[in-house]
């Protein structure tokens, strides 16, 4: 792969390399006293691996002209990769997790191995290791598709993605450590943080130029929904993670934001983290791959433009509905609620105009699992943001705040809108990236749709169960005038609900197992063998003279 | 207005300016009377901070996330009151850079733990939870009690959380060290020092109950009994409501 | 800044609000201008096509 780079971007890239070596070895010597120093090795060791890797091309042919005139797709491949290896390690560790709440002992004597340091593993493997690193991956493909045009040179798409990956890295190993920063999913200390913004405007800027050289006129809807993750996640992220560090040697850094003033601030963050991580850029994956899949245009563009509109607009309004009844000025929590409950709209266009694309082509929802994906996730969209508005209302947010039904809610919008959606998206662009005719197996895409399938109802089912009996009991009183029942009642009646859960988070754990393998045996199989699209094979790697084995 | 519409998604720089300045404007807006909230935070004249032994344990408290399944924030629920105790204020959290408000029960709430149990208590249950509370699925904290708690460089963590805004004076920043150690150790000629800057009230006690050295369990124990007591005003609020009623 | 809180709060009630509609308008508008029908007719199709170079 190295040598597709044009020998600038090669010699950029080691010195690139060189110099976060440098910081690695700095931060390993400043702070060998401190967590800090361990990620100081971590940079060190892996910048020092890729300068290996451009070394042993750095002498290759210059890359031939006719690169140009195809799609640049290897970071796409490596982020699509990537993706399933992060969602393995995500969704392993949310099983784990779920177990320790039923077996509290399935652990080892060890700080790296308690829940509350495997717990962040699990949310950041799995929202920033497996849904990042999709979005990327995807985003790359659909950009230079819709814009007709190449990404805008080689060496940038590698920097955002493999970079990003460190990022991951550097939080998953700083919380077996206990590094954090105890903000819900924006956990990674200062150093992380100024690191991915580093990484997060070169992609904004990788966008940008690739849309600057798009021969289409018209942007396709799809682009506004990942322009507006990539532009918002970098404002939140900037924001929430303002803090003082310790000093240069210390992973510790201390909040700028203290009390009512961090509270809003983190969950303005948190919930625009679910708006616009989680739902715009995978709204850009819908926009996209549905259409694509199912052959058909996209219902309404109409209604995509104004529900995108509202989904960017009203979001940012939300945050505080995760701070009813606390000590927030009652009117910030009304003004959360209100708009809570208007963004209803958009969220219900978005999932109408997916399942109204479908319509008319039901047997083909019928026979290809990878668009029933989409049309199952769409659907789920539905659900979760109508339960999203509906726990916003203040009352009901009085019963389900602080419960497992959070948490159902949570896991219905991520197993069944965003890992849904993202798996329906894999399943159509691993074939069309590796130029295979079709994944391996179609009767495996099957498999792993009724796992997840039935993986998120059992986990969503529990959590709903769970969750209200929760509320219910903490809320019970005798005919005394005194509550009813002790916490310690409330925990032991969760036991089965806990073992329920850890079982549906299995069955979605092998569901990414199977597609890891058909995605793998996929890659395996022989290219599709259509005259069209040889001639734009990215790398023209296969010796001219040998035909391609029968089996 | 379509035709401006037209202009700036043609031109992607300026598409990209307007999802900018909408969707920060929303933002913006809603947090911006938040930057004067101190304005209406409550006043309470006798809070103190932190002590540097108190931050210490406040730390292993975020290292070791126990904020993923404990509160510390009390909503004006009358079960929640009667549960935990009078509801949390916001200027109790005022010193706490992060908030700990946290977003998940899976244990109880912990606003008004300070002084709720003994020493003895909390180091038996963070040990192992299950002596105390057989049917709990708390995780075990057994290191806590192997390890040192490290003091050499709390004067650097006081003087960044002055830089945030906690109101931490030179004197405790120099003194940051040896105030981690007298908290912990009664009996040592560094105990009065702490009393001196943070107040008589201050609970100086070997809380592991091990004279030996000062482990991460006398700081995350010494934490866990201020929590909810640095200030009594929500105490006092709720007495004074009680007798409003009556 | 001498803004105080009952300042930002008053603000950010009123012309928060009303931004919010005018915006709300304004993107209806656009959405359904009928001269801009042709153009998202055009742009809903232009991926369904099994072209898969860049252009030039």
């Amino acid at each position: 792969m190295v040598a597709q780079l044009t020998s600038g971007e090669r010699q950029l890239a080691l010195v690139v390399l060189i110099a976060l070596a440098l910081v690695g070895l700095a931060m390993g010597v400043v702070g060998r006293a401190d967590p800090i120093g361990v990620h100081g090795l971590i940079v060190l060791v892996l910048s020092v691996g890729l300068t290996f890797l451009v070394l042993s091309s750095l002498y290759a042919p210059e890359p031939s002209a006719e690169r140009l005139s195809q799609y640049y797709d290897d970071p796409s491949k490596v982020g699509i990769i990537l993706a399933i290896v992060w969602g393995i390690i995500g969704m392993a560790m949310g099983v784990w997790v779920a177990a320790l709440l039923a077996w509290p002992d399935l652990t080892f004597d060890a700080g790296w191995a308690s829940f509350g340091r495997l717990r962040p593993v699990h949310t950041s493997g799995v929202i920033f290791g497996f849904g990042g690193n999709a979005l990327i991956a995807t985003s790359f493909h659909v950009l230079q598709r819709t814009s007709r045009a190449r990404l805008a040179g080689q060496f940038s798409p590698w920097f955002v993605l493999l970079g990003y990956n460190l990022f991951c890295i550097i939080a998953a190993a700083g919380y077996f450590m206990g590094v954090t920063q105890s903000k819900e999913y924006a956990e990674p200390e200062w150093y992380a943080d100024i690191w991915l913004v580093i990484v997060w405007v070169t992609y904004f800027l990788l966008y940008i130029r690739t849309l600057a050289r798009r021969k289409e006129p018209h942007i396709y809807v799809a682009n506004w929904y990942y322009m507006a993750f990539i532009l918002v996640v970098a404002v939140l992220h900037i924001v929430n993670n303002l803090a003082v560090p310790v000093s240069l040697g210390h992973a510790k850094s201390y909040s700028a934001f203290s009390g009512v003033q961090d509270a809003m601030t983190q969950w303005w963050y948190g919930h625009n983290a679910v708006a616009f991580f989680l739902t715009a850029g995978f709204l850009g994956m819908m926009y996209y791959y549905l259409p694509k899949r199912a052959g058909r245009p996209i219902f309404s563009y109409r209604l995509s433009i104004i529900s995108f509109w509202g989904i960017t607009f009203m979001y940012m309004w939300a945050g505080s509905h995760h701070l009813h009844y606390t000590a927030l000025p009652e009117w910030v929590q009304t003004l959360g609620m209100t708009f809570s409950l208007v963004l209803l709209v958009p969220s219900w266009a978005s999932a109408g105009n997916a399942l109204a694309t479908l319509n008319g082509a039901w047997h083909k929802v019928r026979d290809d699992a990878t668009l029933r994906f989409m049309m199952a996730a769409a659907v789920f969209y539905g659900l979760a943001t109508f339960e999203g508005s509906f726990l916003a209302i203040r009352q009901v947010n009085s019963l389900s705040h602080y419960t497992d039904w959070t948490v159902g809610h949570v896991h219905a919008g991520a197993l069944g809108w965003v890992a849904l959606i993202t798996f329906g998206s894999i399943y159509s662009v691993v074939p069309w990236l590796w130029k295979r005719e079709r994944m391996y197996s179609a009767a495996l895409v099957e498999v792993h749709f009724w796992l997840a399938i039935a993986g998120t109802v059992v986990y969503v089912f529990a959590m709903w169960n769970s969750g209200i009996i929760q509320g219910l009991m903490w809320r019970t009183y005798n005919e005394s005038g005194t509550l009813t029942y002790s916490f310690i009642d409330s925990v032991v009646a969760m036991h089965p609900y806990y073992i329920a859960r850890a079982f549906g988070g299995l069955l979605f754990l092998l569901g990414i197992l199977v597609c890891a393998y058909n995605i793998w045996m996929t890659i395996r199989m022989a290219p599709a063998v259509q005259p069209t699209s040889t001639a734009d094979l990215p790398e023209p790697r296969q010796i001219p003279v040998s035909p391609a084995p029968a089996e | 207005m379509p035709e401006f519409h037209r202009k700036i998604e043609r031109s992607a720089i300026g598409f990209v300016l307007a999802i900018v300045v909408v969707s920060s404007i929303g933002g913006f807006i809603e947090i911006a009377p938040l930057f004067t909230i101190d304005e209406t935070v409550e006043a309470a004249p006798d809070m103190r901070v932190y002590t540097p032994l108190e931050v210490a344990g406040r730390n292993i408290y975020l290292r070791e996330g126990c904020y993923a399944c404990h509160s510390q924030m009390i909503r004006t629920l009358r079960d929640e009151v009667e549960r935990y105790g009078p509801y949390s204020l916001a200027v109790e959290s005022k010193y706490d850079h992060p908030m700990l408000w946290g977003s998940k029960r899976t244990g109880p709430d912990l606003a008004r733990i300070g002084g709720k149990y003994s020493d003895a208590w909390h180091v038996a249950h963070l040990f192992n939870p299950r002596d105390v509370v057989p049917e709990s699925v708390m995780p075990k904290y057994g290191w806590l009690q192997r390890n040192t708690v490290r003091t050499d460089d709390l004067g650097e963590h006081l003087a960044a959380m002055r830089a945030v805004g906690v109101p931490y004076t030179d004197e405790m920043i120099a003194n940051a060290g040896n105030d981690a150690f007298g908290q912990a150790s009664p009996d040592s000629s560094f105990a009065a020092g702490v009393s001196e800057r943070y107040g008589e009230a201050t609970q100086v006690r070997m809380f592991d109950g091990n004279p030996e050295q000062v482990t991460e369990m006398d700081a995350l124990v010494a934490y866990l009994q201020i929590i909810g007591r640095l200030t009594d005003v929500a105490h006092k609020q709720a007495a004074l409501a009680q007798e409003g009623a009556k | 800044m001498s803004l105080d809180h009952e300042t930002l709060v008053a603000f950010s009630k009123s012309w928060g609000l009303f931004y919010l509609i005018a915006l709300a308008i304004g993107v209806v508008i656009y959405a359904l201008w009928p001269a801009n029908l042709s153009k998202f007719h055009v742009a809903k199709q232009s991926i369904l096509d099994e072209d898969d170079k860049p252009w030039t």
